[in-house]
């Protein structure tokens, strides 16, 4: 089974001849390619999700233990908090482990040195901690629900928790996916993605909080916030792409003139 | 005689805060050429490798690749790296590896090679459905190479191709490299192994202290390079211990 | 040049400051809700605003640093990051005293200390990852900063959106003459010191590269061989 490719043989088709493909869609569609082929790996294996979903379900627990004990009326106030610190901490699990994968195989300097638009590689991860981060998600929401009547909303106004969730999610995805490739590709020491993830990720979490006090309560300005949220989603994304390659790789300089030059030259 | 040079090095720097690896170095790699790169542990060849292949900027200096200062999509499209590292996916068969890289090239308006053939020829058509997880040192060599034949390159960066082969798998590898030499590539091959380098290389040249310090051409009569070889390569600090020098 | 400013601005401070307590302590009336302690907001709204300043300014150098490979830009990075968090760490000392002395509770988890905090934790981050990272990351750490300093609107932008404890934005605005005439040399004064901390730090910092340079010029200097020509030997022809 080979792909046939077309093309002049041996001669790569240079941009000016791609004038009907736009730059944005060659990016666009070697993140889907790389997303998929992502999730694909994971469902042979499906080592990231279960030990995500795990962690979740863990994280669940000892939240339920902590809290159990809270009256209806402070739940509302605490329930937000067990919602988005579970996904702070399986996001950190997540990202870590995507990226420690992809340090031990060595693989996303393949992609860097490939004919593949960088910005791609960070829409790809987002895309899959994303996925990841969803699923984890819904077991938590679940089992809020169940454990604290507080936390029926969830259930009684789905669609308005999955587009919060979503969103909150995604601008977690964004801004952390930026930091774990910059820290995988500078052989940087993990430890130092916590010191990173939870103070970065914090603002976008905050404004998810907040939206998700708003629903649990009731409040008419859930919309505003959510919003919001998804201001913070477009922000995160906006400069996680832009400095995606400035990160990873750094910018090509100019040539510069030395003074060692030109004494080799003499 | 001379063709022009398709990638050119020019006063390459680079340094970790006091730590020089490299002290403005200049290099020429021509195509229909094979270049050998020898130096010691810590010589720097690995960083050279990664300003060749636009990984790290050089903190001085000049690298033009097929006219061209940047290493943006179109000239990442026409060179290719194989790392020591084989850069694979574990889960992924050979053939899916494989395909996934000429997908993204095919998306970037890139041709790519016919698959299974690229994979038979580096003799590994019969394991084109195994997970690449399962596979030894050497092979995982060879896919990498397999994915980096893909694009037909016009230069291609090898890191240590040689280790992880056993004795007919260098044979299949140095008559791959002689091949794509002929073809017109461009080809920077570091290695330790300098038997593999006599047998394969137009040209080897020494890394020493951040420059290139010395250069052995392969002289017509053929006879006189490898002990000219080993006689530049005898310049490394281990090399000359273990010669009792 | 380089030390006669940040001498100056010291000396100026040193000058101001005393100005300013007198100021502060004598010339301007006890307000009549919160009493004494209220002047501590004399030296915390300076030091807030200094600390969101920096914290602009060390986003815009970690761009510039990116963009152009600038060991300059580097340099002002650090610095105004370390500054961050001196003057974050006044910010976050005075603001509680005030609060506890005012409202009586030190911390009220209000949008606004929450995001001082948080800026406060980002710019650690940054200085920790400089200290700690591998060779790459200082592109990575530039990236943080640069997060950071999008942060500091964040904070402003908090105090309109949710029901804080703070007093609301306004405040500065609707200050009799006195204390806005009290606020001023503060400023002043805190302002001066900072600019000339941050002098002295990015001179350090860019002391720093020119020795490692140096160091590597030495270095080059001691390798003796002669480049041989990049292409085939003439003499033995080619490949």
């Amino acid at each position: 089974m080979s792909v046939a490719i077309a093309g002049p043989v041996g001669a790569p088709v240079t941009r000016s001849d791609r004038v009907t493909t736009l730059l944005g869609m060659v990016a666009l569609r070697q993140a889907w390619l790389l997303a998929v082929n992502d999730l694909r790996q994971e469902a042979r294996d499906l080592e990231l999700i279960l030990t995500s979903s795990f962690f979740s379900l863990v994280v669940l627990i000892m939240l339920g233990m902590s809290f159990s004990a809270l009256g209806v009326s402070s739940q509302p106030l605490a329930v937000p908090g067990m919602l988005w610190l579970s996904v702070a901490f399986v996001g950190a699990l997540t990202l870590g482990r995507i990226f420690t994968r992809e340090r031990e195989f060595d693989t996303l300097r393949a992609l860097l040195v490939a004919p593949v638009e960088r910005v791609s590689i960070y829409l790809a991860k987002a895309f899959v901690t994303l996925v990841i981060l969803l699923g984890c998600s819904l077991i938590t929401v679940l089992g809020l629900t169940l454990l604290f009547p507080a936390a029926q909303p969830f259930a009684q106004r789905p669609m308005a928790t999955a587009a919060l969730v979503l969103m909150g999610c995604t601008a977690y995805a964004g801004v952390g996916t930026l930091f774990a490739a910059g820290l995988a590709s500078s052989s940087g020491k993990n430890v130092l993605l916590s010191v990173i993830l939870y103070p970065l990720t914090m603002p976008s979490l905050l404004f998810a909080l907040v939206a998700t006090r708003s629903l649990l309560e009731g409040h008419e300005s859930f919309t505003t916030y959510l919003g919001q949220l998804a201001a913070t989603n477009v922000l995160a994304f906006v400069v996680g792409a832009w400095l995606f390659e400035p990160v990873l790789v750094g910018v090509p300089q100019k040539r510069r003139g030395t003074a060692r030059a030109a004494r080799r030259r003499r | 005689m001379d063709a022009p040079a398709l990638l050119s090095l020019r006063d390459i720097s680079k340094h970790f805060g006091r730590l020089a690896v490299l002290r403005g170095l200049d290099l020429d790699l021509r195509a229909g050429e094979i270049v050998g790169l020898i130096g010691a542990n810590g010589a720097g060849k690995s960083t050279l490798l990664s300003i060749i292949a636009g990984l790290m900027p050089p903190s001085r200096g000049q690298r033009v690749f097929a006219g061209s200062e940047g290493v943006g999509l179109d000239e990442r499209a026409r060179f290719a790296v194989v790392s020591h590292t084989a850069q694979t996916y574990p889960r992924l068969t050979a053939l899916e590896n494989l395909e996934l890289f000429a997908k993204l090239r095919a998306q970037a308006g890139c041709h790519s090679e016919p698959l299974l053939p690229t994979l038979d020829k580096l003799g590994l058509g019969y394991a084109a459905q195994r997970q690449a997880g399962t596979f030894s040192r050497g092979m995982l060599q060879r896919l990498a190479l397999a994915r980096a034949l893909l694009g037909k390159p016009e230069m291609l960066l090898l890191d240590e191709p040689f280790t992880a082969l056993d004795r007919p798998g260098r044979t299949l590898l140095a008559s791959v490299l002689a091949s794509e030499r002929d073809r017109g590539a461009a080809i920077l091959l570091i290695s330790h192994d300098l038997e593999a380098l006599v047998s394969v290389a137009d040209r080897v040249v020494l890394l020493e202290q951040g420059v290139i310090a010395g250069a052995v051409p392969r002289a017509p009569d053929n006879d006189t390079f490898g002990p000219r070889v080993r006689e530049l390569a005898g310049r490394m600090p281990a090399v000359r211990a273990e010669a009792g020098a | 040049m380089k030390k006669i400013l940040p001498i100056a601005f010291l000396g100026a401070a040193a000058l101001i400051f005393p100005v300013s307590v007198k100021t502060i302590f004598l010339d301007t009336p006890i307000e009549n809700q919160m009493g004494t302690v209220q002047k501590i907001f004399y030296f915390h709204v300076p030091l807030a605003w200094i600390m969101m300043l920096l914290a602009v300014v060390c986003g815009v150098a970690a761009g510039i640093q990116l963009r152009r490979d600038s060991k300059r830009a580097e340099a002002v990075s650090i610095a105004a990051a370390e500054l961050v968090l001196v003057t974050g760490l006044g910010v976050l000392i005075t603001g509680p005293i005030w609060g506890h002395a005012t409202w009586g509770k030190a911390w009220t988890w209000d949008a606004r200390q929450v995001s001082t905090g948080l800026l406060w934790l980002i710019f650690a981050a940054y200085v920790l990852v400089r200290h700690y990272g591998a060779a790459g990351s200082e592109r990575l750490a530039a990236a943080l900063a640069i997060f950071g300093a999008i942060d500091v609107p964040v904070i402003y932008y908090a105090v309109k959106i949710w029901k804080t404890t703070h007093p609301s934005n306004d405040v500065a605005g609707s200050l009799p003459a006195s204390m806005w005439a009290a606020l001023w040399p503060a400023l002043i004064a805190l302002l001066l010191t900072s600019m000339a901390l941050l002098l002295i730090r990015v001179q350090q910092e860019l002391t720093d590269v020119t020795l490692d340079e140096a160091w590597v010029d030495l270095d080059d200097a001691g390798a003796t061989k002669p480049n041989p020509a990049p292409g085939p030997t003439p003499a033995t022809g080619d490949a």
